[in-house]
């Protein structure tokens, strides 16, 4: 992974590309990389659309090598929907095949002179561009489909599906799993559409002939790995939670807490929350002969998705997410697993990020579009979408335009972009970092829980009532530096939490692959250079501390069963990044 | 994870037996010999919740420990996650049911949420609007109701033995769940005891359920 690739689709006589050595960006990954390149080489005040936008992907610092769970790959650019800069990362088989045959990042640039779509196809052996109009408008399945009959089933997949092609601001970019389905999104913040915008429509990875990245200290790294694997399988999280339930698995919990939001944040809990729960999941998919335990990418110990079979025990797509279970579930008060499944799956085909896409159908829902519970609706209206009607245009572009067309006060939305599956005002210290994070609202911004082992941005005491602004702080700088430009899947955090032993060993992963000493302060470090530039970048953008609020209706309103609205005042919002 | 490390073996779980079949509000009581394979689809009933009587103005702890006889080492290790009327508890000892309370409980969950909601967790303040403030018993020694709810692994350790015992639903959760689930339930049920006689499980279907309050035991087959 010693070198970057960059495509210049705005090149005279059509795209050219540019093998470059890794340069200032030696020794970064992940959200590292591309944060790293779009701080330096996109201007901020440019059109997220236009020929100085720039799209890079980079896969972790770990991916390609034989360290478990290290299958993450980033997306960045600056984002059509927050217009600010996005970080979006994806599962599935990208991030090892692309680190496999060598490139730290792809770097798509320009803008293309006329509509012509392109297809990519990279191996061991060079790059390759050509024009392939057939390709226009063709959903993610069909197309991935394509590509197997022309380059084989031993290839990994990049593609935007019909949104990215009309530039939707929720659009993905959609990445193939370990059976060449395209079911892992680089959601959020409209990366598909900087996708489209440089019109690309695929981009086709064969690692035929290549073999893991070797570490710089084998012993070490061989060692750290396995106790890190026995780490993650000892741990309940990792080793039976996760596995036997997904993700989904903190419906029933959030319902309980109080904190599911339900029917577009008008309610903090959900009736028919049971029946779309994680344990109801599992249930229904073993019974229709489906997987409630499968991994996305090849070295998951953990296991955490599935697959999803129809009535008929066909497949109709892979274990849905907590999260897009919430936003076509219980935020559009949809309790019907099938109904759900099937918009994830029209979601995926047309490069949707099911998040803002359930935020969006529920405002449009409080505004009368269809009514709540409308599961059948709720389905037309994701038709709509990909069939890019004008009322499908007005959805894809996200709940902030949803809310402004049609006149919606209860917009959840920071900088943007969507409120993920957590009501802030039951657990504020999430709401914390959904109106801070560099990114808009993002769940994933302050996810490892890491942050006491790291120490950074000073002590907390977790007795004290206070604490919320410094654990966020925490939160987001252990995630910048620790998971996200890893490569390492978010969902180690909890065993690594418990176990210190098992934190040693990621460390040690990390050290023994690039033959450099890597401690929590490094990590740390890491995490603030990281926030920094992407923070820098929006103010320059044009970002200022009013963009890091919460929408006013959470602090004014309050829903049951808690009443209560959210409380941290914007003088300590603005704490934050005070470190 | 095997009943003999979740309870303690001096208490079975007799008193809970007792304290359900001490409850006159039942309408109608029903008994399944289910095989294994159909028996999970109730758990969503134990997911949505289920009523007990128990001595209520305990702690948590001497409900689950004293009452029910799980072993402390699995309420400290494995039910990591507690919620009492929907405020996340961090404190087994110092928080008490009351009569009328609904208990829920969940092993250890991932992520953020998953630490933020964990009881006597380091990223407790993230959610103290909604924590469990510790107080003082009432109604100490007397028999009430409560709404116990069990989820994820929870469910799958602790289900069979309370399904076992018996738990008491409404009649419309209980048809909800046969018939959303009515291949597999059909293929898995050997007999079925309705009010003390035997009842065709076919005939389940065209039970009038609604507005019922169902003793609901379920029995696994031995093969």
């Amino acid at each position: 992974m010693d070198k970057i690739l960059r495509i210049d689709m705005g090149a005279n006589g059509g795209p050219k590309t540019d093998v470059q050595p890794l340069g200032d960006y030696a020794g970064l990954g992940g959200r590292a990389m591309t944060s790293g390149i779009v701080a330096k080489e996109v201007p901020p005040l440019c059109h997220p659309l236009g020929e100085n936008n720039k799209l890079v992907i980079a896969p972790g610092m770990l991916s390609g090598s034989a360290a478990v769970q290290s299958g993450r790959i980033s997306v960045g650019c600056k984002s059509p929907l927050t217009g600010g800069i996005k970080e979006a990362n994806s599962g599935g088989q990208g991030a090892q095949v692309l680190a496999r045959l060598g490139y730290a990042a792809i770097i798509l640039e320009g803008k293309p002179k006329d509509d012509t779509l392109y297809k990519v196809f990279i191996n061991k052996d060079g790059v390759k561009i050509e024009p392939d109009n057939s390709l226009k408008m063709l959903g993610n399945y069909d197309l991935v489909d394509k590509m197997k009959g022309a380059y084989g089933d031993k290839i990994a997949c990049m593609s935007i599906g019909p949104a990215g092609e009309m530039k939707m601001s929720a659009a993905s970019v959609a990445f193939t799993d370990m059976e060449l389905r395209p079911t892992r999104h680089a959601g959020r913040g409209g990366v598909g559409a900087v996708m489209g915008s440089k019109g690309v429509k695929v981009i086709v990875l064969d690692d035929t002939g290549t073999t893991f990245r070797v570490p710089k200290d084998p012993d070490k790294f061989k060692e750290a790995n396995k106790a890190f694997t026995q780490g993650l399988k000892k741990h309940p999280v990792t080793g039976e939670g996760l596995p036997a339930y997904g993700t989904n698995v903190l419906t029933n919990v959030l319902n309980e807490a109080g904190g599911y939001p339900t029917n577009n944040f008008s309610s903090g809990q959900f009736n028919g929350a049971s029946k779309i729960s994680g344990e109801t999941l599992a249930e229904t998919e073993t019974a229709r002969g489906g997987k409630a335990t499968h991994g996305c990418h090849k070295g998951c110990v953990i296991q955490c998705s599935g697959t999803y079979n129809d009535k008929d025990g066909n497949f109709l797509t892979k274990q849905p997410e907590y999260e897009t279970i919430w936003a076509h579930g219980g935020n559009c008060g949809i309790d019907d697993l099938d109904a759900i499944a099937m918009i994830d799956r029209l979601d995926d085909d047309f490069g949707l990020d099911t998040i803002e896409m359930g935020a969006a159908i529920g405002v449009a829902m409080e505004a009368g579009i269809a009514k709540f519970g409308d599961a059948e609706a709720a389905i037309n209206l994701i038709k709509e979408v990909g069939q890019g009607t004008p009322l499908g245009r007005v959805l894809g572009n996200g709940a902030a335009v949803t809310g402004k067309v049609f006149g919606v006060e209860r917009v959840p939305v920071v900088k943007n972009q969507a409120l993920p599956a957590y009501d802030p005002r039951a657990v504020q210290g999430i709401g914390v970092t959904y109106a801070t994070s560099p990114m808009g609202a993002d769940h994933t911004a302050g996810y490892a829980v890491t942050a006491n082992i790291l120490k950074v941005g000073g002590d907390v005491d977790p007795l004290k009532p206070q604490g919320q602004v410094e654990l966020s702080r925490n939160l987001q700088i252990a995630t910048a530096g620790l998971t996200d430009s890893t490569g390492m899947c978010l969902f180690i955090a909890f065993a690594i939490l418990d176990q210190p032993d098992t934190f040693q060993a990621l460390l040690d992963i990390v050290s023994g692959f690039t033959g450099v000493p890597f401690t929590a302060d490094d990590a740390a470090a890491l995490g603030k250079s990281v926030l920094t530039n992407e923070r820098n970048f929006n103010f320059a953008a044009g970002f200022s501390k009013k963009d890091d609020r919460l929408p006013e209706f959470f602090t004014k309103e309050t829903v049951p069963p808690h009443n209560i609205a959210f409380k941290v005042s914007d003088e300590e919002l603005d704490q934050v990044f005070n470190w | 994870m095997s009943p003999h490390f979740i309870f303690r073996a001096a208490y079975s779980w007799r008193p809970f037996n007792e304290a359900i079949i001490l409850n006159n509000m039942i309408n109608v009581k029903l008994t399944l010999i289910l095989e294994k394979t159909p028996i999970p689809i109730f758990y969503q009933l134990l997911s949505k919740g289920f009523i007990i009587h128990a001595r209520t103005g305990c702690s948590i702890k001497e409900l689950l420990c004293e009452q029910f006889g799980i072993k402390n080492d699995y309420l400290d290790k494995r039910i990591q996650t507690i919620f009492l009327d929907n405020k996340t508890v961090d404190d087994v000892k110092s928080t008490f049911i009351r009569n009328g309370s609904t208990l829920a409980l969940s092993a250890a969950m991932p992520g953020i949420l998953g630490a933020t909601l964990r009881k006597g967790g380091w990223y407790a303040p993230m959610r103290r609007e909604i924590s469990h403030d510790k107080d003082i018993p009432s109604d100490t020694g007397k028999k009430g109701k409560i709404t116990v709810k069990l989820f994820n692994l929870i469910v799958r350790e602790l289900g069979p033995l309370f399904l076992e015992q018996g738990i008491r639903v409404k009649g419309e959760d209980f048809y909800d769940i046969v018939a959303r689930n009515e291949n597999i339930f059909m293929a898995g049920c050997k007999k079925a005891i309705k009010d003390g006689n035997d009842i065709d499980p076919e005939k389940l279907i065209e039970v009038e359920w609604e507005g019922k309050q169902v003793l609901l035991q379920i029995k696994a087959t031995m093969n």
